[in-house]
C-alpha cells in the first residue's frame, strides 16, 4: 500500500492540470481549420487555372483568417493577464511552440487576406486604396498560392506541436499529434468545403476529403500504438484515453462519427449510391472539433508523469 | 433541552455581534508591485507567541500599521529564530472577522435571553458588584476562577488580592497533572513545561504516547529533530504510526491502556538482568527491593499477553536502554490523563528514569532551577478576608481539579464562575456535566478573544485583544538558559472593536474594588520591574528578551544530589503513596475493553492547530479546516466504510456526535482504535468559520477516568461506532 | 561578481516532521493568495500494518538547470536569473499558461491578478543578503536549507556527506535542484 497525502492547495495543478478549458480545444480546432482551408485552397489554386473563379474556393480563401479570428478569440479569451497580450511580440523563442505559433500567425494573416483580397478583385478593384495592392500582387497569385501551402501546413502542425512539446503530459507528449492536427484540420476543412461546393464540384472534395479521412485514420492509429508502446508514462496515459473516461466520446464521436462513418458516406456518395448530404461534412468537423476537447481534456486529466 | 437550561440558555445567535467583516478581511493581503514581489516590513516587533502556551519568542512584521507576517525571534531560547506552523498564523486571529467586539451583558427580552451590547463601565461595575454581594455574603469560597493562558497572571493577582483563592486550570487535571505529582512524588519535583528533558542530546529516546513532530511544541521539536539527525535511537510506542513512530528505530503498536504494563516490564528486566545504573541507584534511590517485588509479576511473557509486544521486543528495548544508560531517557509526556492510571504509569516512566541514571546527564533529565531574576517589587497583601484554601477530595491534588470545580458546583457549593481564555465546555471532557453546572450558576463572567462556546454560558463577557496587540507580564520562568521576555503590542489594537487588553481589564476591576495601586500603569509596571534587574523596558521592547546561562545544569563529577522528597532521595517505593492507602509501586490494572462494535477513541494534536483555540483561524485552517477519523484501513473496508466518507460518531453511552468527520482510511493504525485531532466540530454559530467543522472528540469524551490520586481526568476509555 | 551563484535547496527528510510551517512562512512572505501555494509537503506511506514507513517531503520549484517553464515560454518572462534560480517577470507574462503544462512537478500556479507564479527562492531576500529562504528560516527541525552549490563554504557538501541524495523525476531531464536527503 502507498498512501501519499499533501497540502498542496493549487487546485489548476492538483489532482491534475485544470488550466486550459473549452477555449483552447476551440482555438486548436479554429486554428487546424483555418490552415486547412488556406492549405487546401492555394493548393488548388496552384493546380487548377479555373480555381480563380471557383466560389468554394474563393469562399475558403476568405473564410480562412475569419475562422481563425474565432480561434484567435477563443484564444485571447483563456489567456490570464489579457493586457499583455503584447507580450507575445516583444519576444521570439525559438525553444517555444507558442513564440513559433505567434509569429507565424503573423505571417499567415497579411498573406491569408492578401490572397482572399486578389480572389475577390472584381468585387474589392472599387476601393481605390486596393486598386494597387491587387495590381501590384496580381502577378504573384501562384508563388503567393505557393507561399500560403507552407504557412498554412506550419500553422496546422503547430496546433499540435504546442501540446507535443509538453513532456510533463504523456498524452500529449507524442510526434505524431503534430501530423494528426494536420490532417484533422485539412479533413475538416476540405468537409466544409465539400458542403459548400456546388452540387457539381463536391464529388472532387468528397474524393479529397476521403483521401484525407485515411491518412488521419491512419496517423491516429499510428498515435495510438506510439503511446500504448511507449514508456510507462505514455501507456498509461494512451490507456486512460482509449480505456478510460474519454473513451466512449474518443471511439463514438471522433473515430467513428468523425471519421468512419463520414468516409463511408463519402465512399457511397461519391459512387453515386446516395446523394450527397450536409450530414457528412457535419459529421466529420464535429469529429475533428470532439478530437481536440478530447486530447486536450485528456492530456490534463491524467496526472503528471512520474 | 434539560431543564438547567431554563435560567441560563447558551445564547447563540449573535451575528449582531460580530464584528464586521467589511471592515477587515480575514487577511491582510495588501496590494504589491511587480518588482516588489514580497513585503518589506517597515517595523519588526518582537514578542511573544500565546498560540500554544509554549510562549516562543517571535517577531511580527508590520507593513503600515498592518501584521503580515511572523516569525521566529532569533535570540529567544524557546524559539531560536523558528517557529511552528501556528504560530505563523497569529495573524489569523488578530483578524479574525469574528472576534468580540464590545462587553455583552446577559438579559431577558420578551421571555428570550440575549446579549446585549454594553460599554465597558456598564458591565465592570455590574461584575464589580455582583462579587461584592458574594463577598458582602461571605461566600467568596463559592467562587471558581478557571483560566488558561499567559494573560491569565493579571487576574490571578486580582483574585488574589481580592480574597478568592480557588483557582483552576484545566491543564492540570486533564493534561500535566498527574506526570508533575509523579515527578515530584519520585525526584522531588515536576518536570514542568517547558519540559525538563535533554532530549537534544539523547542517544536512546522512548516515546511513549509522545507524538513529537505532531505535537508541535517548537523547542522540544528541534530537539527531537536534532537528537534523530545525530543517530538518536527512537522508540516509539503508539496505537498508532506517529510521525514520530516514523523517525523510530522501532514501533511498539501496543494495544491501547496497557502503557503501564508494559512500562513496568521494562523495570522488571532492568533490575532482573542487573541493567540499571548500580552506582546511582545505591547512592541515590530508596525502595529498590521494594521495587523488584513490585515488579516481580511483570515478565516481558506475560506482559506479552497483556500489551501485544512481542516479548523478544520487550527484552530488546530493555536491554538497549540498559546500554544506553545515561543517555537514554524514556519521554514522561506533556498530555498524560489516558486512563485514571496516569500517576501511577508515569510513576513507572520516572522510576525508569532513576534506574537509568539520566538525573541531570546530558541526554536525560534535567532539573531547570533558575530564573532569569527580575524581582517583583509591587507586593500586595492577601486579603483579609480570603476565603478558604479549596480542599480537593484527592489527596495529592496540588492544583484544584477542575472536573472537581464542576462536580462542586452540581453540589452547590460553588455558585459563580469567572472565567479566562478557557472554552471549558470544549475542553473538560464530559461536557453534560459542565452545562448542568454552568446552569446552575448564579453568576458567570468569561474573557476571550472569540466568542467561544462558553461566552454563550456568561452573563457578562469581556472582549480581550490578542496577544498581538497587548502587553502582559514579563516570561521569566525556569528554563535551562533562563531569560526574560516581553510581550508587547506588535500593532495597536484594533480601532473597530471595543476591546482592552487583559491588565487594563483587571485594573478596572480593582479600581471598583478599592485595590488601586495593584495595577499600576503596565509600560510603568513592566520599566519598573526590569529595572530592578538591571535593564529597562526600553532595552526589552528592541531585544524581545534576554537570556542567561545556566552553568549548574548538568550534575559535576561526584556532586552529591539531594532530592525535595520526603526521604532526600530518589523514591522508587512511595511511602508517601503507601501512607494514603495506594501502591507505594506502580502496579498495572486492566482498562475496560472495546464494547463489541466500538473503538476506542483516541486524539491528538495536529502541527497547524492548537485544539479549539485554532480552529477558527482561517489562515491556518486553509491548509487544516477540519479534522479527519483515522480509521484502519482493512477494518474500514470490512465494515463497508468508504475514505473520505463523513460519518456521525456514536460513544459508548450512545452521544451523537453534532456534526460529521471524514473518515481517512489507513494502515497506520491498530484495527481496534480511531484517532482524531482534537479541538474541531465547534458548536457556536458566531465562529463562522469553525462551526461544526469535523467533529469534536471532547463531545464523545463523556466518561471520565479519574485519577484517585490527584483528580486527573482520564479521556482514553470512550469508545465509538458511526453512523451515516 | 567575480563567481556565478547556484542556489539549491538541500531537504533532509530525516529531520522533516511534515508540520507545513514552510508553506504558511511562505504564504506570508510572498503574500500568496488564498487557496494557492508556492511549496507543500507531500506525506508517502509504504507498507501494510504494522510494517510501514512514512516519509514527508517539503516541495516546490525545483529551480531547474533546464527548465521547461523556460523554453516552452513564448514571451521570456520565466528566464533563468543568473544565480541558478527560475523567475517569472511579471510584466512579460500573457497568462499563457504554457509554463504550467511544461513543468513535470506542478509547481505553478496562475495568480488571481493574471500571471504565473511559483516559488521564487525568495529572490527578494536573496538579493537584500539574507541567507535564507522563508521556509529555510522557519523550519522548525532545519531540515530545509539554501545553499549555494558553487560556493566555498563546504556547507552543501557538510549537508551532503554520507548521506544518500534523491531528486525528483531525474528522467525528465530537467536537471532540478531540490536535493532531499533520505
Amino acid at each position: 500500500m502507498i498512501e501519499t497525502v499533501t497540502n498542496k492547495l493549487n487546485p489548476q495543478v492538483l489532482p491534475h492540470l485544470q488550466v486550459w478549458g473549452w477555449e483552447v480545444p476551440v482555438y486548436l480546432f479554429c486554428g487546424g481549420l483555418a490552415a486547412g482551408l488556406l492549405v487546401i485552397s492555394s493548393g488548388i489554386l496552384i493546380t487548377r487555372n479555373e480555381a480563380n473563379f471557383s466560389y468554394t474556393v474563393r469562399l475558403s480563401a476568405l473564410l480562412s483568417p475569419i475562422v481563425l479570428s474565432v480561434g484567435m478569440f477563443a484564444l485571447f479569451l483563456d489567456l490570464a493577464y489579457k493586457t499583455h497580450v503584447w507580450r507575445f511580440y516583444t519576444a521570439f523563442v525559438p525553444t517555444s511552440p507558442m513564440s513559433w505559433g505567434s509569429w507565424l500567425l503573423m505571417l499567415f494573416y497579411p498573406l491569408a487576406i492578401l490572397q482572399a483580397v486578389l480572389l475577390y478583385e472584381k468585387q474589392l478593384e472599387s476601393v481605390g486604396a486596393l486598386k494597387g495592392l491587387i495590381g501590384f500582387f496580381r502577378p504573384w497569385k501562384k508563388l503567393l498560392a505557393f507561399v500560403n501551402v507552407h504557412i498554412g501546413s506550419g500553422i496546422g502542425v503547430y496546433t499540435g506541436i504546442l501540446l507535443a512539446t509538453f513532456y510533463a503530459r504523456p498524452l500529449w507528449s507524442n510526434s505524431v499529434l503534430g501530423l494528426v492536427f494536420l490532417l484533422s484540420g485539412m479533413s475538416s476543412a476540405t468537409a466544409l468545403m465539400l458542403w459548400m461546393a456546388p452540387e457539381e464540384k463536391k464529388r472532387f472534395y468528397s474524393l479529397v476529403d476521403m483521401y484525407l479521412l485515411s491518412l488521419e485514420a491512419f496517423a491516429i492509429t499510428v498515435l495510438i500504438i506510439g503511446g500504448v508502446t511507449g514508456s510507462e508514462n505514455s501507456h498509461l496515459a494512451m490507456m486512460n484515453l482509449i480505456t478510460g473516461n474519454f473513451a466512449p466520446w474518443f471511439w463514438t464521436v471522433s473515430l467513428l462519427g468523425g471519421i468512419l462513418v463520414p468516409l463511408s458516406l463519402e465512399t457511397l456518395e461519391t459512387m453515386g449510391k446516395v446523394r450527397f448530404s450536409p450530414i457528412t461534412p457535419a459529421l466529420v468537423l464535429v469529429g475533428g472539433l470532439s478530437l481536440r476537447f478530447i486530447l486536450v481534456f485528456a492530456g490534463q486529466a491524467n496526472p503528471t508523469f512520474f | 433541552m434539560s431543564q438547567f437550561f431554563d435560567r441560563r440558555e447558551f445564547i447563540k445567535i449573535g451575528s449582531g455581534f460580530l464584528a464586521s467583516s467589511a471592515l477587515v478581511s480575514a487577511f491582510p493581503y495588501l496590494p504589491f508591485s511587480d518588482e516588489a514581489q514580497a513585503m518589506v516590513a517597515d517595523k519588526i516587533v518582537p514578542s511573544l507567541c500565546e498560540l500554544c502556551f509554549w510562549r516562543c519568542g517571535i517577531d511580527g512584521h508590520v507593513k503600515d500599521g498592518k501584521l503580515f507576517k511572523i516569525s521566529g525571534h532569533a535570540d529567544h531560547p524557546l524559539s531560536n529564530g523558528k517557529l511552528c506552523p501556528r504560530g505563523t498564523g497569529g495573524h489569523g486571529l488578530l483578524y479574525d472577522p469574528n472576534r468580540l467586539r464590545t462587553p455583552l451583558i446577559r438579559e431577558t427580552h420578551q421571555g428570550v435571553q440575549r446579549f446585549r451590547e454594553a460599554s465597558w463601565d456598564e458591565a465592570i461595575t455590574l461584575i464589580a458588584k455582583r462579587f461584592d454581594q458574594i463577598r458582602d455574603n461571605g461566600d467568596l469560597d463559592k467562587v471558581a476562577y478557571f483560566s488558561h493562558g499567559f494573560g491569565a497572571s493579571f487576574f490571578k493577582r486580582l483574585f488574589k488580592a481580592y480574597g478568592i483563592n480557588l483557582a483552576s486550570a484545566p491543564s492540570y487535571a486533564q493534561c500535566r497533572g498527574a506526570r508533575d505529582e509523579a515527578f515530584t512524588l519520585t525526584f522531588g519535583h515536576a518536570v514542568g513545561s517547558p519540559e525538563g528533558l535533554d532530549i537534544a542530546n539523547s542517544k536512546y529516546l522512548v516515546l511513549i504516547g509522545s507524538h513529537l513532530g505532531e505535537n508541535m511544541h517548537n523547542t522540544a521539536v528541534q530537539d527531537f529533530s536534532n537528537a534523530v539527525s545525530a543517530g538518536c535511537k527512537v522508540i516509539a510506542v503508539d496505537p498508532r504510526f506517529s510521525v514520530a513512530a516514523s523517525k523510530a528505530e522501532r514501533w511498539l503498536p501496543i494495544k491501547p491502556g496497557t502503557d503501564l504494563a508494559l512500562l513496568r516490564s521494562w523495570i522488571h528486566v532492568l533490575l532482573a538482568e542487573e541493567l540499571y545504573n548500580r552506582k546511582f541507584v545505591q547512592e541515590n534511590c530508596l525502595g529498590l527491593e521494594e521495587l523488584r517485588a513490585g515488579v516481580a509479576d511483570a515478565t516481558p511473557e506475560a506482559t506479552y499477553a497483556i500489551t501485544g509486544i512481542d516479548p523478544e521486543t520487550i527484552l530488546a528495548v530493555a536491554r538497549d536502554m540498559g546500554r544506553f544508560g545515561s543517555s537514554a531517557l524514556v519521554h514522561p509526556g506533556r498530555h498524560v490523563a489516558w486512563y485514571g492510571d496516569d500517576t501511577q504509569r508515569e510513576r513507572a516512566i520516572a522510576i525508569l528514569n532513576a534506574l537509568l541514571g539520566n538525573y541531570r546527564q546530558p541526554g536525560g533529565l534535567i532539573n531547570q532551577t533558575q530564573m532569569y531574576g527580575v524581582p517583583n517589587p509591587y507586593h500586595f497583601a492577601s486579603s483579609t478576608r480570603a476565603s478558604t484554601p479549596f480542599q480537593s477530595r484527592f489527596p495529592l491534588a496540588s492544583e484544584a481539579p477542575s472536573n472537581e470545580v464542576v462536580d462542586q458546583t452540581l453540589a452547590g457549593n460553588i455558585k459563580s464562575w469567572f472565567i479566562y481564555g478557557t472554552n471549558l465546555v470544549q475542553t473538560l471532557g464530559d461536557q453534560e456535566s459542565t452545562k448542568k453546572a454552568l446552569g446552575m450558576l448564579d453568576f458567570v463572567v468569561a474573557i476571550d478573544v472569540l466568542p467561544m462556546e462558553i461566552t454563550g454560558y456568561a452573563d457578562v463577557v469581556l472582549p480581550e485583544v490578542t496577544y498581538l496587540e497587548r502587553y502582559d507580564d514579563l516570561d521569566d520562568r525556569v528554563y535551562r538558559r533562563p531569560y526574560v521576555a516581553i510581550r508587547q503590542p506588535v500593532v495597536a489594537p484594533l480601532s473597530h472593536l471595543d476591546a482592552k487588553p487583559g491588565h487594563e481589564i483587571a485594573a478596572l476591576l480593582a479600581e471598583k474594588w478599592g485595590l488601586a495601586g495593584l495595577f499600576p500603569p503596565i509600560e510603568e509596571y513592566l520599566d519598573n520591574r526590569l529595572r530592578a534587574a538591571g535593564t529597562s523596558l526600553k532595552v526589552l521592547k528592541d531585544k524581545g528578551v534576554l537570556v542567561k546561562e545556566d552553568p549548574t545544569l548538568f550534575r559535576q563529577p561526584g556532586e552529591p544530589l539531594h532530592f525535595d522528597t520526603p526521604s532526600g532521595k530518589i523514591e522508587l517505593s512511595s511511602a508517601r503513596l503507601k501512607s494514603l492507602g495506594f501502591d507505594s509501586t506502580p502496579q498495572y490494572q486492566r482498562q475496560p475493553e472495546n464494547p463489541a462494535g466500538y473503538f476506542r477513541l483516541i486524539y491528538g494534536r495536529v502541527p497547524m492547530h492548537t485544539f479549539g483555540r485554532t480552529s477558527n483561524n482561517r489562515f491556518l485552517g486553509e491548509l487544516m479546516p477540519e479534522n479527519e477519523l483515522w480509521i484502519n484501513r482493512i477494518t474500514a473496508l470490512d465494515l463497508g466504510l468508504k475514505d473520505n466518507e463523513s460519518v456521525f460518531l456514536i460513544n459508548q453511552e450512545g452521544k451523537k456526535s453534532i456534526s460529521k468527520i471524514r473518515l481517512k482510511l489507513t494502515e497506520r493504525i491498530r484495527p481496534d482504535v480511531v484517532y482524531m485531532a482534537h479541538g474541531f466540530g465547534q458548536n457556536d454559530p458566531r465562529l463562522e468559520f469553525a462551526y461544526r467543522r469535523g467533529a469534536s472528540a471532547n463531545e464523545m469524551i463523556t466518561h471520565l477516568s479519574v485519577d484517585p490520586i490527584m483528580g486527573g481526568t482520564g479521556f482514553k476509555n470512550n469508545f465509538v461506532t458511526f453512523s451515516r | 561578481m567575480s563567481r556565478e551563484r547556484k542556489y539549491a535547496m538541500i531537504i533532509d527528510t530525516r529531520r522533516c516532521v511534515g508540520c507545513s510551517a514552510c508553506v504558511f512562512a511562505c504564504k506570508t512572505e510572498n503574500q500568496v493568495p488564498e487557496g494557492f501555494c508556492r511549496d507543500w509537503v507531500v506525506s508517502i506511506t509504504k507498507g501494510s500494518f504494522p510494517n510501514l514507513s512514512l516519509v514527508n517531503r517539503s516541495e516546490r520549484c525545483q529551480h531547474c538547470e533546464d527548465a521547461p517553464c523556460v523554453s516552452n515560454c513564448p514571451t521570456e518572462a520565466s528566464h533563468y536569473q543568473g544565480d541558478g534560480t527560475v523567475q517569472i517577470d511579471r510584466d512579460l507574462c500573457t497568462g499563457c499558461k504554457a509554463c504550467m503544462a511544461a513543468c513535470p512537478y506542478d509547481a505553478r500556479y496562475i495568480h488571481p491578478d493574471g500571471f504565473a507564479d511559483k516559488c521564487s527562492f525568495c529572490s527578494h531576500r536573496i538579493k537584500a543578503g539574507l541567507a535564507t529562504t522563508a521556509c529555510t528560516q522557519v523550519c522548525p527541525t532545519s531540515a530545509l536549507k539554501l545553499v549555494d552549490l558553487n560556493s566555498n563554504d563546504g556547507q552543501a557538501e557538510a549537508l551532503l556527506r554520507g548521506r544518500e541524495v534523491k531528486i525528483d523525476k531525474p528522467h525528465a531531464g530537467t536537471k532540478p535542484k531540490l536535493l532531499w536527503l533520505l
